[in-house]
């Protein structure tokens, strides 16, 4: 066998040695969610018995999963994808929009308001919670869908983040020639601006719409009616006081990372293209 | 100059196609899910006239629906909601600090409710239910004890739901197999001396079979759990920090002595885990110190024990000592926000002082009521397969009484965190130095000298807060 062969070979190998390191949390996870009760603390992964491989294939079951939804876990799993999707779309458009205004425009304020952002950007969220509420309580937004996703809409982070990108991004000659072309501003910033910094766009959907899929203080906070919970909270409350159905926390586990890996797996090429499409155009 | 509509059409598709495959599948999830919330919308059928209660347990919800369905013809029904503890905690403690309403009746977890005690007492978020017990009677109908951490300058905050007495659950296969009746100790050194024993490496695998108790000085409970038990305090009555007094340091040494290498007696075994089940099924830890509560959770998890253990009063530190401890706990408040606060307290007094009620708690998940006229129910004397067929109930409910009176500071948590610290340097102390198990009196004076570092921590954390009740100045200078 050849060097390179050899090298290659054992370059896989060690490959596979960390993948299935990387994926034994996984496994033990669907796994778990498919043991009762009974069985999740007497065997690590599989349940011993006579079956083939010396494990016990009818002790698993999927009724952590019937149970589960018999909860209500569709209804905050629709709603999880609602918040987190909403929160990516809006917020990003928001962002953008404003980061370009930061950036490209001269106005009265500018500075002032690019210096607040900022600020916000070092004030701790836990010393938002009390304040947030109020004013969500003030504006009867409290139980509502608007309470959780209308601070969600134009984060300080994205909305600076996009200021950044489209002063190293978008030159102004380009602009000005648009301008000159008789472009209005609504068609520059969505013909020509947005397609110039498609890179950020991609990435801040990506982590907007994972940190709403993954919030949980706001939630709890905010949203008080069981119909309207996200899937974070729902999996939250599944932790008893006195018991915990360990089986039926696993499952809403998986049901909760599954989708997100799901859509991030089929979709990552999209997505890293969009990260690095303007990487080498200086 | 504005473009034709073709033209701006053209833009707008040269605009949207440069968005990536990702962009759009969002976008999409983003329709259909609208779409499928508008279409499954359930309207909100809430009845405008009822009162709201939270409560962070199913099991809470499960037993007060019947009761509150009975007793809405007050003419206001009761919602119920479940939420997690620290759900519950955002909330109210969010409200009450916005001065804003939050529910009518809150269920508090004793992990939460120092929070609420952050302030002066008039600010409380809660209403002082001291005048509506006295009047009604209920203060003498309550176990005296199970009042303590939810009162504070001497006025109660909140009807407590439990009283959490703590038993020694031992593996009575083992020690009856091996001729010990342990019901004989009456101390901690008789019960580790009868058990000694029992202490060997039967099975050859280098590492002894079985430990007399499951503790450990890294586990901040089970510290706070002993330390109760002995009499140690960490407040004084007022809130002030007492954490470096003589009482503690003898305590600590003597917990501290147990974990040592040299005599070791107790092993660290995790509570809530598989592994920590496991070593329990497989007898590492003959004691396990129990809670009532606890019960429920080792019938559903550990079924490896059933019809293994037997429970005993705690052996206490000195002879004629305390046989119990205590912990957890919940409590049911009243917000001062309430705009039904005669509904709210009679739902609240009728929830907790239910005959049904307390047997429901008891059946479904083995907690006591602290209501004391309601120990009479012949449920508590029913015999337990689980725990060899004792009257489990009746053994906690004759221990209810002699639970020790805990403090409702704030900073009751740091302090016991701190204690924890000490006892982990405390160890690493002792064992530099060869300490064993015999040697409590030899690192009492180290034990001292951390719990006054201890103290200092804590007076330092609470000097932030105007309202907290602090050592007089000379006393911190010392």
């Amino acid at each position: 066998m050849s060097k390179p062969l050899l090298h290659k070979l054992a370059l896989h190998l060690g490959l596979i040695a960390l993948g299935i390191i990387v994926l034994i949390p996984f496994a033990w996870l669907i796994i778990a969610s498919l043991k009762p009760s009974e069985a999740f603390f007497s065997a690590l992964f599989l349940p011993p018995g006579d079956g083939l491989f010396g494990v016990d294939w009818g002790a698993l079951t999927l009724d952590n999963y019937t149970n589960l939804f018999g909860l209500g876990f569709g209804r905050a799993l629709l709603n999880s994808i609602f918040y987190s999707s909403a929160a990516a779309i809006f917020a990003t458009l928001f962002c953008a929009s404003t980061g370009y205004a930061l950036a490209k425009f001269r106005f009265r304020g500018n500075g002032l308001l690019t210096l607040l952002i900022l600020g916000a950007l070092i004030v701790p969220p836990s010393l938002l919670i009390a304040p947030g509420y109020e004013l969500l309580y003030d504006l009867g937004l409290l139980d509502t869908a608007w309470g959780l996703l209308l601070p969600a809409f134009a984060p300080a982070f994205g909305v600076f983040l996009f200021r950044q990108a489209v002063l190293q991004s978008v030159p102004d000659q380009l602009l000005e020639a648009a301008r000159i072309d008789g472009c209005s501003e609504l068609s520059i910033f969505f013909v020509i601006v947005l397609p110039l910094i498609r890179p950020m766009i991609g990435a801040f959907m990506l982590i907007t719409f994972l940190a709403m899929w993954n919030n949980f203080i706001s939630p709890q906070i905010v949203i008080q009616s069981a119909d309207k919970q996200p899937l974070s909270v729902a999996i939250a409350q599944l932790r008893g006081v006195y018991r915990t159905d360990y089986g039926l926390l696993m499952a809403a586990t998986v049901v909760s990372v599954a989708p997100v890996a799901l859509l991030f797996l089929i979709l990552q090429k999209q997505f890293i293209s969009g990260l690095t499409s303007g990487a080498v155009k200086g | 100059m504005t473009p034709p509509r073709i033209e701006r059409v053209t833009l707008l598709v040269l605009a949207i196609r440069h968005l990536s495959v990702g962009v759009w599948v969002i976008l999409a999830l983003l329709i259909l899910s609208a779409a499928a919330l508008v279409l499954t919308d359930r309207s909100d059928s809430r009845d405008d006239r009822a009162l709201s209660m939270w409560v962070f347990s199913p099991e809470h919800k499960l037993m007060y629906d019947p009761i509150a369905a009975r007793t809405s013809d007050t003419d206001a029904p009761l919602d119920i909601s479940i939420m997690s503890i620290a759900a519950i905690q955002s909330r109210m403690m969010s409200g009450f600090f916005g001065g804003l309403p939050t529910a009518d009746l809150i269920e508090v977890e004793r992990a939460t409710i120092g929070q609420v005690f952050m302030g002066p007492t008039e600010a409380i978020g809660f209403t002082d239910l001291t005048p509506l017990l006295e009047s009604e009677g209920l203060l003498d109908q309550i176990n005296p004890p199970s009042l303590s951490p939810w009162s504070t300058d001497g006025r109660v905050f909140g009807l407590p739901h439990d009283v959490h007495p703590v038993m020694l659950a031992y593996r009575a296969d083992i020690t009856e197999s091996a001729g010990i009746d342990l019901t004989q100790a009456q101390t901690w050194d008789e019960y580790f001396a009868m058990l000694r024993p029992l202490m060997r490496d039967n099975d050859n695998d280098g590492r002894i079979d079985h430990y007399p108790l499951a503790a450990w000085y890294t586990q901040p409970d089970t510290v706070e759990l002993l330390m109760l038990q002995g009499d140690g305090a960490l407040f004084d009555e007022h809130g002030v920090p007492a954490i470096d007094s003589d009482r503690n340091a003898q305590l600590l040494a003597r917990i501290v002595s147990w974990c040592l290498p040299d005599g070791r007696v107790a092993v660290d075994i995790e509570e809530f885990s598989a592994a920590g089940h496991q070593a329990r099924v497989d007898g590492v830890s003959i004691g396990n110190l129990c809670p009532d509560w606890m019960c429920s959770i080792w019938r559903m998890h550990v079924p490896g024990l059933d019809g293994k253990l037997k429970l005993m009063p705690l052996p206490a530190f000195e002879p004629g000592g305390r046989r119990t401890s205590v912990r957890g706990g919940t409590m049911l408040g009243i917000p001062t926000t309430t705009e039904h606060p005669d509904e709210a307290w009679t739902y609240a007094k009728t929830l907790y002082t239910s005959p049904d009620v307390a047997r429901e708690l008891y059946t479904l998940v083995d907690i006591i009521t602290p209501v004391r006229s309601l120990w009479d129910d012949p449920v508590y004397d029913q015999p337990d397969p689980y725990f060899m067929g004792q009257p489990k109930g009746r053994m906690f409910i004759e221990l209810a009484p002699m639970i020790p009176i805990r403090t409702s500071s704030p900073y009751n948590r740091a302090a016991v965190l701190e204690v924890r610290d000490a006892a982990i340097a405390l160890v690493d102390w002792a064992q530099s130095r060869g300490y064993g198990f015999n040697d409590v009196e030899s690192i009492e004076p180290r034990a001292k000298q951390l719990l006054e570092r201890a103290q200092t921590n804590v007076v330092r954390m609470m000097s932030r807060n105007a309202f907290a009740a602090l050592p007089e100045q000379e006393d911190r200078e010392q």
